[in-house]
Formats: structure tokens, C-alpha cells, sequence
């Protein structure tokens, strides 16, 4: 099974910044979880896992509008806000 | 560069914001115009312990969709997260259907320009690969040092299209975004607005070489948002690849931005930096069951599509290209037209000169074009409220061919049709407008009108050999009747007295 | 004390109002009725008693004393115009912090959620209040309920009432410690791998994780959606069935949560029809030996009340811990995605990118176990290695599935202890994620397979409490009470108290 992943790009991914103790503790971490994981890897499994859940369509919601929670309550609750909008440093362009 | 010997290979993913009351997983109302963050609530928000629930109307204006355009539509739909940070992104996931979309397949039939504008271009199938059902993002605006977000459009419904690369030009690009939209409006599944935002387009662009049968690198062009952009883009972009290969260069698959501006494109971000988006399904929304009995419905609610309206109206009706195409390009006009018709079928074209020529300009009078997308004009909303019923204009159209006013006064009746919707007898009684055919008495004011010295130099020239001197007189006798003379006979009734 | 000494000791207290934290939710349903009792005044003694222990336990993270206080009130003067709302009218419920209600804090006992204050009700707080019940203070847990020992809340530490210097069992450890201690009668858990059954267990209550999609988890703070289950915990098993009742109504605001016609309940069955499946060979493997012996004598009870015990083949169970662990930490690095500084909760005033603004305030808001599982969900769903993870992990739960309901036509219940081994001292495995990943073997396959499970008292290990644990088929919960109370009604465990 694919081990040995790559902890900076995770760590990227997952948009978390790791100190170099944490690195390493987690890198032990998780390739001791991932060794013993390996089990799946070996196991005798059915070719495709079964869809989960299935509803009809009368678990649709009907297109009836309900009431907003209001600019006010958004911004109240948000770290930063102007002008009834939520503020966030300068994004620039698909900068993700 | 020689353009001749390459081959452009064109796929459009078109996304398109469904018409519908609430967002696709939420339950608050959305619309343009709203101040920021007025229509959000805790799930738009992606507050901690909500959850989606799928909008009945955004699943059935897709599942509409797709029996427009022919598709399938599988017994089952369900939904993916597509894992990614940023700002106008509320839960840093999108919920989207990666491999269960909501229709397979289907084709949109498009027309290209013909030679000339009164002259029908060739017709081509442009076949899709899917469409899929997900949300839309939020809106960032920037100032100085920071950016704001709106949350107002996150979780509107989007139907993002997907077409095989069956495109070969930007001409033909334009003409699948025209007919797309025709499609989507006429079955009222979206309002197509560009200029809110409501269809916006990527682009896939690849070259090879004539003949060539293994695909070229393909680049992605991100967010365009007019049909001239796409057709600008695509132009740069094939012609920005012909002139790296012909350089030697290779092209590198990367995803790219469009700037409108200065109608240049530019790189986003190449191949080594793309997105992981770590798809899984989503376990907050079951697979969902589509009933045939929900398909079959819809499958009621399904327009005649616009080129097979057209074939009709030209082989069916006799209508000239130019009318027909006129007429499918909006819905509520052909109806409109085809109640008349109904009424009076003896005339269908003198029905659609008078819906294509007279209607149209009468009611763009008191319309602006609010749809810069759609290359036709817009007039739903003013036909609805149209005074005029196509019943009535079958009428004046009716009395027009059986001679009792003249094209002339039928104007005239027309206007006053379309001023206060009364009927074209009652106006031709009030008025006294019925075509004067008394020949003894229109000898009569001939008689005088050629004794007056005034058309003397006219009746002279006539005699001497210049037809069209004889014009000048007929305008006096018109006057004298009150225009309701009988032009035909006035001319045969002069050329006999002139000798 | 057991049984027969606690009655005694019950008749010669005529005062009762010292002891109105021992009283079941249905012993007080019942005088609360009999107006012997107002809510006021057992609100007044929980208070009391909250103030006078929950330093000690650590159980609760936030109480709202004029808040409880209007509701008990407002409850007794429903009650005096003949307009109580039913049995738990009047009745406090403590909630487990991952569970939203409108105006109090949201925390998920993370520093990422310590400011956000929820601006609605989840489904069960609004199900809870149509039924009169008493919205009641805030319970500490493990970090978005990521951990088997509370240890993991940003918050504060929890002890367990039967020996302090122990762990609770985690993540629904408040609830499980407010309980034991008689801080209140009734308490909401969640349970996504054993949440709710572990700490019940460690803490000698009951605690059930319902079949997924009975109870609603609209304002459930999400760990891993396809597992998470709000769920009732209480002293008894009457208790437990009793608060279900309140939680399982459907929820349009939920797909996941069934509807009025699936929700048709198995019945019980008589503990003389009752067959019992022991899984081969499950108390050779890591089993403590007290705890081995408990859930021996349980086998022997059962056995001597005339059902049928049988060995059952669950051959894939020793997938289910790496089954889980894929499948919970992809969906948790999913869900937990949405905490980013941007709308809510922890913003790092480090920043002056939005990149930078996300990535310290994960980095700032969330402790370490949380940190460790999204970089394990993120991995197994990583472009090369989904498959070999996530794809494997969710073909290894449909056969997990369709194992135990091939098993669950044969028997009724199948019956393991809850946990391998009792509580174990705070500090001792929080080093160790795998040791500590391993509590769950039992506890995992039922929220796995959807199905229903309950913890039920059934011995002591030294002086700690031990349960037993049963699973059944889908939606047969009244099955699993019935067996439980057979036990209970002949055992002293639900009126023995924690020596606080």
C-alpha cells in the first residue's frame, strides 16, 4: 500500500502550518496509523461498497422561501466586517 | 501562422444559474440586487451542524434540461464534495456531482451564419457529455488593502453543461452559447442574464494539425462571461497555441484567466500547481431516486425546440428564413405568433411580416434590451401586457387580404390596435375607414384632381413617357378620399383617364 | 449497597429533597405529575449541587443559572394550568457542547469555536423544548468529539466521578461524568465511533447510539457525517428510552434522517425468546480480565433467564478500526474545513493574506489530535492514494455491513463488553494515538453498519464501573431496552453512586 506521504504538502492542503516538532511527531504518527492500516490493504474485499443511502424524491425540499438570518446577525458573528460584508485581507486573483 | 492548416478542438463547460425561488441546499430566497448578505442563513453560511437539502425545483429545472436537449436522465443522482480553500467558498467545499450528474448525454443543434443575413447558415449537432447540478460561490469585492465578501450568491443553483469537444471555431462556440441559451430560456429553466452573472462559460481550447486524429494539449480558460468574450478568447487562445507549435514550442496544459479588457489571456496556474480536490460523496445528501413518473411530467413541459420550430414555420408555412428565425428565437413571440395563425390560417406570412416588422418595433419602444446575452430582443415582458391579441391581428390581416380597408389604413388600424387593444372592425366602423371601391365616385374626384393646373407639368410628363410622374397625383387623390380610396383602382381609374 | 439495601435505605429517608440528584428523569416525571415535586425545586438542587461539584468533575463548560431557572419555572406554571407537555416537561437535559443552541455557546470544546454563539437550535433542542424539557447547561468533550477521553477539549479537563485521577472516556465525556456525579438526570451525546457507549461505560450509565438516520443531526456539529449519531444518555434504562422517545421525530432539515414511514421499530422480544450472539473468540483479544469476567457473568444471566446464546462469525472485524479511522478523518478533514477564520470563530491576527489568515487560524484553533486526523482524512483522499485508502475503506464497510446483518438475522443482540478495559489514568494514552484509537474496537462496527448499540452497567473492574454492550438490527432499540432491563432489574449498577 502507498505509504511515505509527503507531510509539507498535507500539511498545505489541509492549510495548517506544522513546526518542525510537529512535523516529525506527526509524520511518526501517521505512518504508524497508516502501518496498521494495512490490513485493508490485504483483506479480501467486494469489488465495489454498496451506495449507502438511498432517498426518493419526497425527501426533496419544496421551493418555498424561508426567512434569512439578516446581514446583521452575519456580521455580528464574523471576526471582521464592513459595511454589512465579512473582511479578509487582500485576496488576489485564484490565489487558493 | 498559417490558420488553414490546423484544426481548433473547442469543449465549453457552461454554468448556468437555474430560475428558481431559493438556493439549490437552502431554503432563503436569492436574487440580484439584494444588499450583502441578506439572503444567508446558517446553512449558506456553513455554520457548524447544518446540512443541505436538495430544492425540488433545481433538481426538475435539470432534469427539464436534459429532456431539452435529449439527454438521458439516470435513476439515480448523487453528489460529491470538491475540497477546496477559499474565501467565497462558505463550507471551503463545493457540493457538486462528479460521477452521478443528473444527465448523460444529449446534443444541441446550432446555426451557423449564413453567407447573408437573409440566408440560412449550415445547421450542426453539437453533442454534451453531461450536466451536473451544484452551488455557486459567494462574491468577493476588493478595496485597498482588504477584500469584501457577500454570501448572497453562495448556494444558488448552478447547472454547469458540459460539451464533448465538438466545437471547431469561436463562430461555432457563439452559435452553441446562442442556441443554449435559447433552449434554456424558452423552456424556463434559466434566465441566461450575463449581465448578472447568471451564465458563465470555461473554455477548453486544444489544437492539432489538419487531419490529425489524436487530440492536441488542451488549455482551460476560467469565468467567461459574454459570448463575445468566449469568441475573443477562443480566437486568442487557438491562435496563441498555432503560433507555439509553429515556433516549436510545446503547449503546457494549464488552466488560464481571460481579461476582458485588454482581450488577453493569461496563465493561472499550470498543471503542477492543480488543485487536489480530494472528491468523496457527499454523506450529507443520499443518493437521490428519479422517478419516471417525474420524468415523464416534465417530459410534458418540454418546448419545440427552436430549429425544428423554424423547419416548420419554412416548410410548414412558407415562412422566408428571416421571419421564422425572428420568430424561435423567442418563445412567447411564436406562440403569439401561432395563436394567429390559428385564427387565420389562410395567411401565415402577412401574420409574421406584421409580428416580425410592426409588433416587434412597436413594443421595442417601450422595451430596452436587459439581455446582452441573447442576440434578439427581448420583449417577453411587453408582450405579455401587449394590447393587441393574436386573434386580432388574425383579424386585420383577414379583412387587409379580403380588400375591405388597404395595406395603407391597415397601418393606421394597427396602431390604434396596439394603442387601446380594440378590435380592427370596430376601429374600421368608428372611424369610417372601410376602402372606398365606389368607382363612379372616385371618377369623380379623378376628374377634378386632373383639372387642376396645379399636376399639370406631372400629366405631362406621364404622357411624354415618364411612368412613375403619375405618383404625383395619386397622393392629391388620397387626400380628397380621406385615404380610403382603393389604391389599385385609383391607378387603373388614372391611367384610363390620362389615356 | 446493593439493590435491596438501597430500597431500604430509600424508605427510611423521608426527606427526599437531599436526594432529588439520585432520582431518575422517570421518578421525577412521576412526582412532578403527583405534584410532589416542581421542577423549581429540582432545578434549585441541581444548581447546588452543580456549584458544589462541578469543579471537581469538570463536566459541564458553560450554565445559564436565570436561563434554567425561567424554564423550570415557566415549566411549573405550565403544569399548574393542567398544560404540561409530557413526561419530560420540567426535566433538565444537559447537552453535549457540539450540539447547537440558539444564544449559547458552540464551542466543540475547541479554541477554534471558544467565541461563536450559535444563532439557532438544533433539531434536537427543538424537539426537547416541545416537550417541555429543560434546556440544561453545556458538557464538555474531546475537540469536535475527536478522542475516547475528554482529554482533548481546549476547554478543560473532565474527571471521572469513580476516580478522579481517571479519564471519563471521551468524546461524550461531560455527559457520561455529569451523569455519574447526579449533576443532572438526563444528558444528549454523540456518538460517530463509540462517543457516547465508551464513556457510559467508563462512567457506569447508559448510553445508546441510535440507528443512523433515527435521530436528526441538524445542528449536530459534524465529525464524520455518514457516522455521527446524537444519542440519550441517563442512570436507567427507562431513563434513556424515555428521552429517545423526545429526540426521534423526523427532520425535513436532515436527508439522512428517516422519515414518519421508516420509522417503524422492531419490537421487543421476551428474554426467554431472546437469542444472543457472541462473536467467536471476542474475549481472548486485549480484553482486561475483570472486564472479561463482567461480560461473562452477563452471558451466564442471560443464559440462565432462557436465551439462547450462540457464537456468531463477524469475520471482518478486524477491519473496522482502519475502516474507520479512513473513513472518519476523510469526512472530519471535510468538515472541518469550513473553520478558516473567515465567517466565525478563531481569525489569527497574524495574517495579511487570506492564505496565511486560514492556515494560522487552523494552525491557532485547533489542538493536536484534531490537526492529526484532518492530515490523515486529507491523505487518504489525496490525488494516488484515495483508492487505496478511502475507496478500500468504503468497500470494507459494506462487508463489515452486510456481516453483521447476516448475523443479526440469526440473533436478536450481539453482545461484547463496551470496552476492552475500564478507565485508565489521565495522561496515560494521549501520546499514543493507535493505543488509544483501540478503545473503539467494539464500539466501531455498529456506527460503521448504521446499526443501534447501548452501554449498560455490568460489573466493576477494581472500582471502576464496566458495560456490557448490545447491538441489533436496524431501528430495534425497544429490543436492545428490553434486554437491557431484564439485566438492570436484577442487578444494583444504576443505583450505585460515584464516591464524590
Amino acid at each position: 500500500m502507498a505509504k511515505g506521504f509527503d507531510i509539507d504538502h498535507l500539511a498545505k492542503l489541509a492549510r495548517l502550518q506544522l513546526s518542525a516538532e510537529e512535523k516529525t511527531l506527526y509524520s511518526n504518527q501517521l505512518n504508524q496509523v497508516l502501518t496498521y492500516f494495512e490490513t485493508l490493504a490485504r483483506a479480501d474485499l467486494p469489488p465495489v461498497a454498496d451506495v449507502a443511502q438511498v432517498v426518493e424524491e419526497s425527501a426533496l425540499r419544496e421551493d418555498i422561501p424561508s426567512q434569512p438570518l439578516g446581514s446583521e446577525a452575519v456580521t455580528k458573528i464574523a471576526p471582521a466586517a464592513r459595511d454589512g460584508q465579512i473582511s479578509v485581507p487582500r485576496v488576489v486573483d485564484d490565489e487558493s | 501562422m498559417s490558420e488553414s492548416t490546423w484544426e481548433i478542438v473547442i469543449g465549453l463547460e457552461v454554468h448556468v444559474q437555474l430560475r428558481t425561488r431559493t438556493k439549490v441546499f437552502a431554503s432563503v430566497p436569492w436574487g440580484f440586487g439584494e444588499e450583502p448578505n441578506e439572503q444567508v442563513d446558517p446553512v449558506v453560511l456553513g455554520l457548524p451542524g447544518t446540512l443541505p437539502v436538495v430544492n425540488r425545483a433545481a433538481v426538475e429545472q435539470a432534469i427539464l434540461f436534459g429532456l431539452v436537449v435529449d439527454a438521458t436522465i439516470p435513476e439515480r443522482c448523487a453528489w460529491d464534495r470538491k475540497n477546496y480553500f477559499y474565501p467565497d467558498n462558505p463550507k471551503n467545499y463545493q457540493l457538486t456531482q462528479k460521477d452521478f450528474p443528473v444527465t448523460l448525454g444529449g446534443q444541441v443543434e446550432i446555426e451557423l451564419p449564413g453567407p447573408s443575413r437573409n440566408v440560412m447558415g449550415e445547421h450542426k449537432s453539437i453533442r454534451l457529455h453531461h450536466a451536473h447540478l451544484e452551488e455557486d460561490v459567494g462574491k468577493l469585492s476588493h478595496s485597498g488593502s482588504g477584500s469584501l465578501v457577500d454570501y448572497n450568491r453562495a448556494g444558488v443553483p448552478l447547472l454547469e453543461i458540459v460539451t464533448e469537444p465538438d466545437l471547431r471555431s469561436a463562430t461555432e462556440a457563439a452559435a452553441f452559447l446562442n442556441a443554449l441559451v435559447t433552449m434554456l430560456t424558452q423552456a424556463g429553466v434559466a434566465d441566461c442574464d450575463m449581465e448578472k452573472g447568471q451564465l458563465r462559460c470555461d473554455a477548453n481550447v486544444s489544437v492539432r494539425r489538419l487531419g490529425d486524429t489524436q487530440l492536441g494539449t488542451r488549455t482551460e480558460t476560467k469565468n467567461l462571461n459574454s459570448i463575445s468574450g468566449v469568441r475573443d478568447c477562443i480566437q486568442y487562445e487557438a491562435a496563441r497555441q498555432i503560433r507555439e507549435l509553429e515556433e516549436g514550442r510545446k503547449i503546457t496544459q494549464e488552466t488560464r484567466g481571460w481579461n476582458a479588457v485588454n482581450a488577453r489571456g493569461y496563465v493561472l496556474r499550470d498543471k503542477e500547481d492543480a488543485h487536489d480536490y480530494r472528491y468523496f460523496p457527499d454523506p450529507d445528501i443520499p443518493t437521490l431516486k428519479i422517478s419516471r413518473a417525474t420524468v415523464e411530467r416534465l417530459q410534458k413541459l418540454v418546448p419545440e425546440r427552436p430549429f425544428h420550430r423554424q423547419r416548420r414555420y419554412m416548410e410548414k408555412l412558407g415562412l422566408p428564413y428571416t421571419s421564422a428565425s425572428v420568430l424561435i428565437a423567442d418563445k412567447a413571440l411564436a406562440d403569439w405568433f401561432e395563436a394567429a395563425v390559428m385564427a387565420y390560417p389562410k395567411n401565415p406570412s402577412g401574420i409574421a411580416n406584421w409580428v416580425v416588422n410592426d409588433l416587434l418595433r412597436d413594443l421595442s419602444v417601450v422595451t430596452t434590451a436587459v439581455d446582452s446575452f441573447s442576440e434578439t430582443t427581448p420583449i417577453k415582458v411587453s408582450l405579455a401586457d401587449c394590447r393587441i391579441k393574436p386573434a386580432q391581428l388574425a383579424g386585420l390581416v383577414k379583412i387587409t387580404d379580403e380588400g375591405v380597408i388597404s395595406k395603407q389604413q391597415a397601418k393606421e388600424v394597427f396602431a390604434e390596435m396596439f394603442r387601446t387593444g380594440q378590435e380592427a372592425g370596430d376601429i374600421v366602423n368608428a372611424k369610417g375607414l372601410r376602402q372606398n371601391s365606389d368607382a363612379g365616385e372616385l371618377e369623380k374626384i379623378i376628374q377634378e384632381v386632373i383639372a387642376d393646373p396645379a399636376v399639370a407639368k406631372s400629366i405631362a410628363e406621364y404622357r411624354a413617357g415618364n411612368e412613375k410622374a403619375i405618383n404625383a397625383l395619386k397622393g392629391p387623390i388620397m387626400k380628397r378620399t380621406q385615404g380610403k380610396a382603393n389604391p389599385a383602382m385609383i391607378d387603373q381609374l388614372l391611367r384610363k383617364h390620362l389615356g | 449497597m446493593d439493590k435491596s439495601q438501597f430500597l431500604v435505605w430509600l424508605m427510611t429517608n423521608p426527606d427526599m429533597s437531599d436526594a432529588l440528584h439520585l432520582l431518575s428523569a422517570t421518578e421525577i416525571a412521576q412526582r412532578l405529575q403527583a405534584g410532589t415535586l416542581t421542577s423549581r425545586a429540582l432545578v434549585d438542587a441541581l444548581l447546588a449541587r452543580y456549584h458544589a461539584l462541578n469543579k471537581k468533575v469538570g463536566a459541564f463548560t458553560y450554565l445559564a443559572e436565570p436561563d434554567v431557572i425561567a424554564q423550570a419555572e415557566a415549566s411549573d406554571l405550565r403544569r399548574k394550568q393542567g398544560k404540561a407537555l409530557g413526561p419530560l416537561d420540567g426535566i433538565p437535559v444537559a447537552i453535549k457542547d457540539n450540539i447547537a443552541v440558539k444564544g449559547q455557546p458552540l464551542t466543540c470544546s475547541s479554541k477554534m469555536l471558544a467565541k461563536l454563539i450559535s444563532p439557532y437550535d438544533a433539531h434536537v433542542i427543538e424537539a426537547l423544548r416541545a416537550a417541555g424539557a429543560i434546556i440544561y447547561g453545556r458538557l464538555n468533550m474531546d475537540e469536535f468529539a475527536m478522542g475516547s477521553s475528554t482529554e482533548n477539549s481546549a476547554l478543560q479537563k473532565t474527571y471521572n466521578p469513580w476516580d478522579l485521577a481517571r479519564i471519563p472516556g471521551g468524546s461524550s465525556g461531560g455527559s457520561a461524568a455529569a451523569l455519574a456525579a447526579g449533576l443532572v438526570p438526563l444528558a444528549l451525546g454523540s456518538d460517530t465511533g463509540g462517543s457516547i457507549r465508551q464513556p457510559a461505560s467508563h462512567c457506569g450509565v447508559v448510553g445508546l447510539k441510535p440507528t443512523y438516520g433515527l435521530i436528526s443531526r441538524y445542528g449536530l456539529v459534524a465529525f464524520a457525517s455518514s457516522l455521527d449519531q446524537i444519542g440519550p444518555m441517563a442512570r436507567s434504562i427507562d431513563d434513556c428510552e424515555l428521552l429517545l422517545n423526545a429526540l426521534a421525530t423526523p427532520d425535513a432539515r436532515d436527508m439522512t434522517c428517516f422519515d414518519k414511514e421508516q420509522r417503524t421499530s422492531l419490537p421487543p422480544v421476551a428474554v426467554n425468546q431472546l437469542r444472543i450472539g457472541i462473536p467467536r473468540g471476542i474475549l481472548d483479544k486485549g480484553v482486561g480480565q475483570e472486564v472479561a469476567a463482567a461480560t461473562r457473568a452477563a452471558i451466564d444471566f442471560y443464559r440462565s433467564q432462557g436465551a439462547t446464546i450462540v457464537e456468531v462469525d463477524l469475520p471482518s472485524s478486524d477491519l473496522a478500526v482502519p475502516t474507520y479511522y479512513v473513513v472518519a478523518t476523510a469526512e472530519a478533514s471535510s468538515n472541518l474545513a469550513r473553520y478558516d477564520g473567515v465567517r466565525y470563530g478563531h481569525r489569527s491576527a497574524q495574517a495579511t493574506t487570506p492564505v496565511e489568515m486560514m492556515t494560522l487560524s487552523r494552525s491557532e484553533g485547533f489542538g493536536p489530535e484534531v490537526k492529526r486526523r484532518i492530515l490523515l482524512g486529507t491523505f487518504v483522499l489525496s490525488a494516488g492514494y484515495a483508492d487505496a485508502y478511502y475507496v478500500r475503506a468504503l468497500r470494507a464497510r459494506s462487508k463489515i455491513l452486510s456481516e453483521h446483518l447476516a448475523a443479526l438475522e440469526k440473533v436478536d443482540v450481539i453482545l461484547t463488553p463496551t470496552v476492552p478495559t475500564p478507565a485508565f489514568k489521565a495522561g496515560e494514552k494521549i501520546s499514543d494515538p493507535l493505543q488509544l484509537y483501540l478503545e473503539d474496537i467494539f464500539t466501531i462496527p455498529a456506527n460503521l453498519a448504521g446499526l443501534p448499540a447501548l452501554s449498560v452497567p455490568c460489573g466493576k473492574s477494581q472500582h471502576l464501573p464496566v458495560g456490557f454492550h448490545l447491538v441489533g438490527a436496524p431501528l430495534s432499540e425497544k429490543k436492545l431496552f428490553a434486554a437491557s432491563r431484564v439485566f438492570e432489574a436484577a442487578h444494583s449498577y444504576r443505583h450505585q453512586q460515584a464516591p464524590l
